[in-house]
């Protein structure tokens, strides 16, 4: 049984970044250079694919201001199922959407996307078993066309990549609503880093970053446990 | 999992495929979409934007397209057409009416130029319905036969039970397949 979790809002998060305060001796070096390469992306007027592709961790803060999103860009709707069994195993959408009735598993517990960019989810451990899965987001776009539209997505294990994801879109129609689904085998992880990711709840975490035509508009983050369940 | 079989086959050379599904509203572009993947098509409402799929496996992706086929939308299908390998152009075999217009917006992407290297795979859908034309009628209706300057085929289908999805999109992928292999 998946345990399906809060969506909490992180206030301190929305805030811009703190220094970094955890870094180990061994990796100290590095989590300065990111730290200051994270800085300067700051101070950019404008932050490309290629710079948060460039970053080799979860950012601490966020690289734009939800101003930036002067297309009107909207996440109605995040899904996740497993192609297996054909299971929809997670499903969050804003109260105006009707959610699919044929979701088998789970509830959503929390049906507001307006509170921010910030999502907490819970799993249970059988999550990280999953082989087939798809991913789908559906979003609509304000009266202006958008060109580009492009995301990328980075999730992390404390400092190690798990997986990026790198999709363009292209051109949305304005007014129009839209989904996208990523099918994918799930990433091969070693047991032992499942098991520490079973132990660290909340140290999995995600940056998604969207751009028109080369600019960040968006970005959302997000934080995922996977110890729900028979805790 | 009707995709993933497909994205199995896919040779290591070409490892990414564009797919843009194009048709009237109300053809079954997206439910043919859906049944690809095994999800439930019964409560599907017209697509006011576009629906995506993308599928990895290993090196390969899959990238298949679903834009709205209204006809205040068709106007902009034209942002879609960069890079697309191979169009599926889905009929509703049933709905006579419009098969004219079937015809016309049919014709017209044949010409154009940003489509000219994709193969085309036509779609005679709805055969569950009764009165659908066959695939040889729609054939004829939408003149096929002058079509020289893609490679193409014309499949019976339907969306509703399944019937011939694999066969069409299995024809599709390794014409695209064979065509990369020989420009080479």
């Amino acid at each position: 049984m998946v345990y399906f979790g809060t969506k909490s809002e992180m206030a301190s998060k929305r805030t811009n970044p703190v220094a970094a305060t955890s870094a180990t001796s061994d990796n100290n070096i590095d989590a300065v250079s990111i730290q200051l390469s994270e800085q300067v992306l700051q101070k950019k007027s404008t932050i490309s694919p290629e710079d948060v592709l460039a970053l080799s961790k979860i950012t601490e803060g966020y690289l734009c201001t939800p101003d930036a999103n002067v297309y009107n860009i909207d996440f109605i709707r995040f899904k996740i199922r497993d192609l297996d069994t054909g299971m929809v195993l997670f499903e969050i959408a804003k109260p105006s959407v009707i959610l699919d009735d044929n979701q088998t598993e789970g509830k959503v517990e929390e049906t507001d996307l307006n509170s921010g960019r910030f999502v907490r989810y819970q799993f249970t451990p059988k999550f990280l078993k999953l082989k087939l899965v798809g991913a789908t987001v559906e979003f609509t776009v304000g009266s202006k066309p958008v060109n580009k539209f492009r995301m990328i997505e980075r999730h992390f294990f404390r400092n190690k990549l798990l997986k990026t994801f790198d999709f363009e879109f292209g051109f949305c129609i304005p007014h129009s609503k839209n989904t996208c689904e990523h099918i994918y085998k799930f990433p091969n992880l070693d047991s032992e880093l499942i098991n520490d990711m079973i132990k660290n709840p909340f140290e999995t975490k995600s940056d998604s970053f969207y751009f028109v035509e080369d600019q960040l508009i968006m970005h959302n983050k997000a934080e995922y446990a996977y110890n729900g369940g028979g805790v | 999992m009707g995709l993933m079989t497909v994205l199995k086959k896919m040779k290591q050379k070409e490892k990414e495929m564009r797919i843009l599904i194009l048709g009237l509203d109300n053809a079954g572009k997206t439910t043919i979409l859906k049944k690809y993947n095994g999800e439930p098509t019964n409560t599907i409402e017209p697509t006011l934007g576009f629906n995506i799929k993308t599928l990895d496996h290993k090196n390969y992706k899959l990238n298949v397209w679903d834009v709205g086929g209204q006809k205040s939308l068709r106007s902009y299908w034209r942002n879609y057409f960069e890079s697309t390998d191979g169009l599926i152009w889905v009929v509703d075999s049933a709905d006579k009416r419009r098969l004219g217009d079937c015809t016309t917006e049919l014709h017209s992407l044949i010409e154009e130029e940003r489509l000219a290297g994709a193969t085309l795979l036509i779609f005679a859908n709805k055969q569950d319905l009764p009165g659908a034309l066959s695939s040889e009628e729609i054939k004829e209706v939408l003149q096929l036969e002058r079509i020289k300057t893609h490679h193409w085929k014309i499949i019976h289908c339907s969306a509703y039970t399944g019937e011939n999805l694999l066969e069409g999109i299995n024809w599709m992928v390794s014409d695209i397949s064979a065509r990369i292999f020989t420009l080479e």
